[in-house]
């Protein structure tokens, strides 16, 4: 707890002294992917789930504000207002996907990115289409270093308060087993909705502070599906408990996307799925070997 | 009208073959193989490639092709299967399923180093006859047939041969088939070899009738999910029938809709039915 303290007052204070430039972008970069990876860890950590599309909410909030913006809002009541239009798109959205599980909830959360992206592509005329939105700069940048710094330290104390208070515990037994978590009063649906949300505001808000500083927003690059990548992989990169894993996760994903960017030209998308293969492989060898030493441990003629 | 109906029908006949080789792959295995799609890209690239050299007809080149994607389904195995066959079933599901997003990601970058942005188009000529005053393109008529008869093959092997036997047993009980001889590993590589072949061959046809991007892949993968999901997993009629029914809406909805708000019509239905048939319970 205490490492993750330090990681977050660096970042404090990093984004205070550290605003403009390629540093302040790279260090707003890293806010930003912590906060979603943070935010990724709630349901993925205590409920299990794997999303493919954690990139929806980032971009309903770009969007919420971008349009707020545009329509002549200055930059609080925008805030205000795309917080709320995204909380009841993000709510709309999770009621959907509460049902599911498994591979099918990720699944569907790849569909419903894609959904997000054609729909905002289509509805030309207050999206701007596939060009996006243009908006004009609302707050300086080194506000929204400091702002994108103080949202990522509430979803870190989120993380922390939820997964410490019974609804985290909850969500345990939920993961576990659904049928038993019922049978023994638990309201999994109830958990499972509170859970999602608990994720999707601190990313609609990171939209909301992504489209501030770089004053544009397409439906690839809200509604992203490498973000969402981004996010899994941050967050399952390092197999620590609570909000270290995620921090240092994002940290080392954001490096190494500055390094894909720069030194591998057309095949950004190709390290990613890279890298995704190599976790998914790690989970699968390391649970191998876990399998033959407990199972050597239990084999009397083995020692 | 007629004719909608008629475009769809040929559509869907791709998308069916397309979703047959995915649901087999969940069958057996329980493998959301979201390459599937990219191996269809990959088979009309390779496609797209001998034709400069070879003016081989589609179907020439999907019998000749066979070896290649068994080889290439042998290799998928050993990457998105084979590393996960200790897990439990929910997390074999999901690490089979971002392992192969890894290897969709991986391919669609190579792809377009490999060819360019420019979308994969191998049309080849062919006479369209009139039916009782219905223009039917000669291609599109044979390919659909040709579509027809690889899911007939497909059936018939899964349900006559001693390797689809074992491929059936594999997928009902893995226990079992194991005391009764059947090695796991082989026929489930098997398994992937075949529906890799399904979507060599539907990826072939594909880019004969309409161009291919590409990073259309997982474009591809997540619309036969949708009819694998819809038609019911791990059987091959009900894909095949479901995968009709896609080409259909698709059709219908490029005439009532944009064409660019079609995929936006088909991505809701899949996500409606996911959430209707609340498919996770059901595991």
């Amino acid at each position: 707890m205490s490492f993750s303290i330090i990681i977050l007052t660096a970042l404090l204070l990093s984004s205070a002294v550290f605003s403009k430039g390629y540093v302040g972008i790279f260090v707003f970069s890293l806010i930003i992917n912590g906060t979603m990876a943070v935010s990724y860890d709630i349901p993925g950590r205590s409920l299990g789930l794997i999303s493919l599309g954690h990139a929806v909410f980032f971009g309903l909030g770009a969007y919420c504000f971008g349009i707020s913006i545009s329509k002549g809002l200055s930059f609080f009541p925008a805030v205000i207002l795309s917080v709320i239009l995204s909380f009841v798109g993000a709510l709309m959205v999770t009621l959907l996907m509460a049902g599911l599980k498994h591979g099918y909830y990720s699944l569907a959360t790849l569909g419903i990115l894609i959904i997000f992206q054609k729909l905002f592509e289509t509805l030309e005329s207050i999206t701007g289409g596939s060009a996006g939105l243009y908006i004009p700069e609302t707050i300086s940048k080194l506000h929204c270093n400091l702002l994108a710094a103080f949202l990522l330290l509430a979803t870190a104390a989120c993380h922390v308060l939820f997964s410490r208070s019974r609804w985290g515990l909850y969500s345990k037994e939920t993961e576990a087993s659904e049928e038993a978590a019922e049978a023994i009063g638990i309201p999994t649906r109830t958990v499972k909705i509170l859970c999602l949300m608990t994720a999707a505001i601190p990313a609609c808000m990171a939209g909301v502070l992504h489209l501030a500083r770089n004053s544009h927003v397409s439906p690839v690059s809200g509604f992203s599906l490498t973000l969402s990548i981004t996010a899994l992989l941050a967050s399952r990169v390092v197999p620590l408990r609570g909000i270290l894993g995620p921090l240092i996760g994002a940290l080392l994903i954001t490096a190494a996307e500055e390094v894909i960017w720069t030194k591998f030209e057309g095949f950004n998308q190709a390290w990613f799925g890279l890298i995704l293969l190599g976790a998914a492989l790690y989970q699968g060898i390391n649970f191998k070997r876990r399998k033959t030493i407990s199972a050597a441990a239990e084999n009397p003629l083995s020692r | 009208m007629i004719q909608v109906l008629i475009s769809g029908l040929f559509l869907g006949g791709v998308y069916s073959l397309l979703a047959v080789g995915l649901s087999l792959a969940f069958g057996i295995m329980g493998v959301l193989n979201l390459a599937h799609g990219s191996m269809a890209v990959l088979a009309a690239i390779l496609y797209k490639k001998t034709l400069v050299l070879y003016p081989f007809s589609p179907w020439t080149f999907c019998v000749l092709a066979t070896p290649i994607f068994l080889g290439f389904g042998f290799l998928l195995h050993l990457i998105i299967v084979a590393p996960f066959r200790h897990l439990s079933l929910s997390a074999g599901v999901v690490a089979s399923l971002i392992a192969s997003l890894g290897v969709a990601l991986i391919l669609e970058d190579l792809f377009v180093w490999w060819q360019g942005w420019e979308p994969i188009s191998t049309y080849i000529t062919f006479p369209t006859f009139n039916l009782m005053g219905l223009k039917i393109p000669g291609l599109r008529a044979i390919l659909l047939g040709m579509a027809a008869v690889t899911i007939g093959l497909s059936t018939l092997f899964l349900k006559k041969t001693d390797p689809g036997r074992s491929m059936r047993a594999l997928a009902q009980d893995k226990e079992a088939a194991s005391l009764y001889g059947i090695n796991p590993v082989f026929t489930s590589m098997g398994a992937l070899g075949l529906a890799t072949i399904l979507a060599g061959v539907a990826g072939i046809f594909y880019s004969s009738l309409y161009p291919l991007g590409p990073r259309e892949g997982l474009d591809l993968t997540l619309k036969a999910l949708f009819i694998v999901v819809a038609g019911g997993m791990g059987n091959l009629r009900g894909p095949a029938v479901a995968g009709l029914a896609l080409g259909f809406i698709e059709s219908f909805a490029g005439v009532l809709f944009t064409y660019t708000s079609t995929d936006t019509v088909v991505y809701s239905l899949l996500v409606v039915y996911l959430v209707l048939k609340r498919g996770g319970r059901q595991q």
